[in-house]
């Protein structure tokens, strides 16, 4: 646990935040200003490996938490750092001159699924849906079951309603 | 002279198109290797639409693959089966309450006969077609 | 408009192409050379992440066998790993190792269907028929074990196993093992099958891999020694004794042949299990519709045929994850990897390319 401590006072001690540090997990919330700063902190201190982006829905305090994690394979040790956005109108910077092609995926999932804008990718184009036109599908206020009914068993057929009504 | 060679049914062998997709393809594929040998029922894998007699659905399929299916289907010459597989072409199965799964194969094409299971067995698969050669008159009644 | 002046064309290696699986690839060819690619992935895709948040864990448990289609326990562990992480529960030793056994047996039954798959892709038939033939042997175990050939209903579940191992199981698994020892004879097909169609195809630097995302094997064939089962150990792996293998070509023929070792070290990891597992009977596990999970998050990373899979789960205090994010490997092997992989190669190595990626659709839509 050594490493993760140094670590994270090393952290600590250059961007004022607080970490937390577990076995072979250091987790950082961070402001959305000083983010792409702490990112290329990072990257030069060796974590080159990109594993995941990913947005949590917070819809009762109205925000967006953005994770990303990062791996080092030399220290064999991830970093997760988090950071929060508004949710009427998210936006961040991109993280795609960091590093590269891997963030870039990541990002144009979530730009479909979640609606978030990164500023600076160049590519955010409809990734697995073709021509939808509804509200983006991750987020917690587009509630699944209705949209289902309404478009498959509430139809002509009475019957169908049970297999929906039973899953409720 | 003419009518009565054409052909109506489906009487010998059946032969399938490979549209081999989500779950239905871990059972389906073994049906080619030689445990559960399909090729002594008459049955072999085509590539083109235009020389399949049989369409095998083996599974969930979302919006955008329903598209592409719909293209297949109707370049299939007559007469043509269609065959759905496991629970989620009867009434959406595991993933009822998806968004981007269809429900219910049905609305979309006929359908000649449901297998179920989740996924079915490569032997019902085979008691499948053999109920659909019986029908058309290709098997001796012992 | 005259067709002198056009040179571009675009041709689909689509979803219903013969060599080909659920993906489709949009290619501008000119002539007989690729130009570019262009992944177009989404025919699978159902909203995992969000269905996993109607469901309680139980249920998440028979769901996450869906994740890829071709290896659903080592998914059934991913998310065992991580409920169990949340609510702090100590899993006994023996489902521990029972839990070793049953994934990796999946790892070699997954091998066994891209070999199948590849074999297909590439036009020869006896890889095809021998692939899938060996893979019955481990399906026949699967049904003796967990009751189910393809799909074990959630067999890995949070807080153990569901229930313990027959006894006839530990013959019938040495037997088959036996028998898989065979596989080594594909490596000897060297002869004019698999080698021109395989060496100097798709040659992936190592210089290019991390910036691409490539994990697990991709990385273990360009020269890198890395595996999550060492870097970041999980289960009992680190009580057990096993090697990477790793090749430094980077083609698609050292991706075949890490493969090939790969199942050898597995069949080395069981046969130790087998003898290490702890004596004991283990009590079935219920399935209770009350379970809460403590509120919190974790990261998990687990090592699966493809490479690295990752899930992160939120939890707020009640039975179903609030968020729960899957990281597919392939998701990044498909598209970023395979894209840049694609350019300037001829038409007739496209899918001697794609399949030795290791594709599964399924967990790249997810």
């Amino acid at each position: 646990m050594s490493k993760e401590k140094a670590l994270v006072e090393k952290i600590e001690r250059k961007f004022g935040v607080k970490g937390k540090a577990e076995r072979k997990r250091i987790w950082i919330n961070i402001r959305k200003e000083n983010m792409i700063d702490l990112c290329r902190y990072l990257k030069e201190l060796g974590f080159e490996h990109l594993s995941a982006i990913s947005v949590t829905d917070f819809i009762k305090r109205g925000k967006y938490e953005l994770v990303y994690v990062v791996w080092s394979y030399h220290d064999n040790i991830a970093i997760i750092v988090k950071s929060e956005i508004e949710r009427e109108k998210p936006v961040i910077s991109s993280v795609t001159e960091i590093w590269k092609e891997s963030a870039q995926i990541h990002e144009r999932e979530l730009h479909e699924l979640f609606g978030v804008e990164f500023e600076g990718n160049a590519d955010l184009s409809e990734l697995f849906l073709e021509n939808w036109k509804e509200s983006p599908p991750f987020r917690k206020d587009f509630n699944w079951r209705e949209y289902v009914g309404k478009k498959y068993y509430y139809k002509q057929d009475e019957k169908e309603k049970i297999y929906l009504e039973a899953g409720i | 002279m003419k009518e009565e060679l054409k052909l109506k049914r489906l009487v010998k062998s059946i032969w399938v198109f490979n549209w081999f997709n989500s779950c239905g393809v871990t059972e389906l594929l073994p049906m080619v290797g030689s445990r559960w040998d399909m090729e002594r029922f008459g049955m072999i894998l085509v590539d083109s639409p235009r020389h399949a007699d049989c369409l095998i659905i083996g599974g969930y399929q979302t919006e955008k693959s329903m598209v592409r299916v719909k293209r297949i289907y109707e370049q299939m010459p007559e007469p043509r089966v269609v065959v759905a597989l496991g629970s989620c072409t009867m009434s959406g199965g595991m993933y009822w309450d998806s968004y981007n799964t269809i429900k219910k194969l049905e609305d979309y094409m006929p359908v000649d006969l449901y297998i179920p299971g989740c996924p079915p067995r490569p032997e019902a698969v085979f008691q499948g077609v053999y109920e659909i050669m019986k029908e058309n008159g290709g098997v001796k009644d012992e | 408009m005259s067709h002198e002046n056009v040179k571009e064309r675009e041709l689909f290696f689509g979803p219903a192409h013969p060599g080909s699986g659920n993906f489709c690839v949009k290619l501008m060819v000119d002539g007989e050379k690729v130009l570019s690619a262009r992944a177009d992935p989404g025919y699978l895709h159902r909203g995992f992440e969000k269905l996993m948040e109607y469901r309680d864990t139980m249920q998440n448990a028979v769901l996450s066998d869906r994740i890829c289609v071709f290896e659903p326990l080592a998914w059934n562990l991913v998310h065992a790993e991580a409920v169990d992480g949340l609510m702090g529960v100590d899993v006994p030793e023996r489902a521990s190792y029972i839990r070793v056994i049953m994934a990796e047996l999946s790892r070699i039954q997954s091998h066994l269907i891209w070999y199948g798959g590849m074999s297909m892709g590439i036009g020869f038939d006896t890889g095809f028929k021998m692939a899938f033939g060996y893979r019955d042997y481990i399906l026949d175990i699967f049904e003796l074990i967990t009751g189910g050939r393809v799909y074990p209903a959630g067999y890995i579940c949070p807080g153990g196993v569901r229930k313990d191992m027959p006894d006839t199981a530990r013959e019938k698994i040495l037997d088959v093992l036996k028998r898989i020892d065979e596989i080594k004879m594909l490596e000897k097909f060297e002869n004019p099958t698999l080698l021109p169609r395989l060496k100097n195809v798709g040659v992936l630097e190592l210089k290019d891999t991390i910036r691409l995302g490539a994990t697990g094997f991709v990385m273990r064939a360009s020269g890198m020694r890395t595996d999550v089962r060492k870097d970041d150990s999980y289960e009992v792996y680190d009580q057990l004794d096993f090697d990477i293998p790793i090749q430094n070509d980077g083609d698609a023929y050292s991706r075949f042949l890490v493969g090939i070792r790969e199942i050898e070290e597995s069949i080395k990891i069981i046969r130790q299990a087998l003898d290490e597992l702890p004596k004991g009977r283990l009590k079935p596990i219920k399935p209770k519709l009350s379970t809460k999970i403590p509120e919190g998050e974790i990261y998990i990373r687990n090592e699966v045929a493809r490479g690295e899979a990752a899930m992160h789960m939120v939890s707020d205090g009640t039975g179903s994850p609030y968020r729960c994010k899957i990281r597919g490997p392939s998701f990044l092997h498909m598209i970023p990897v395979l894209e840049y992989l694609l350019k300037g190669v001829q038409i007739a190595d496209v899918p001697a390319i794609y399949w030795s990626l290791n594709p599964c659709p399924a967990d790249m839509d997810r």
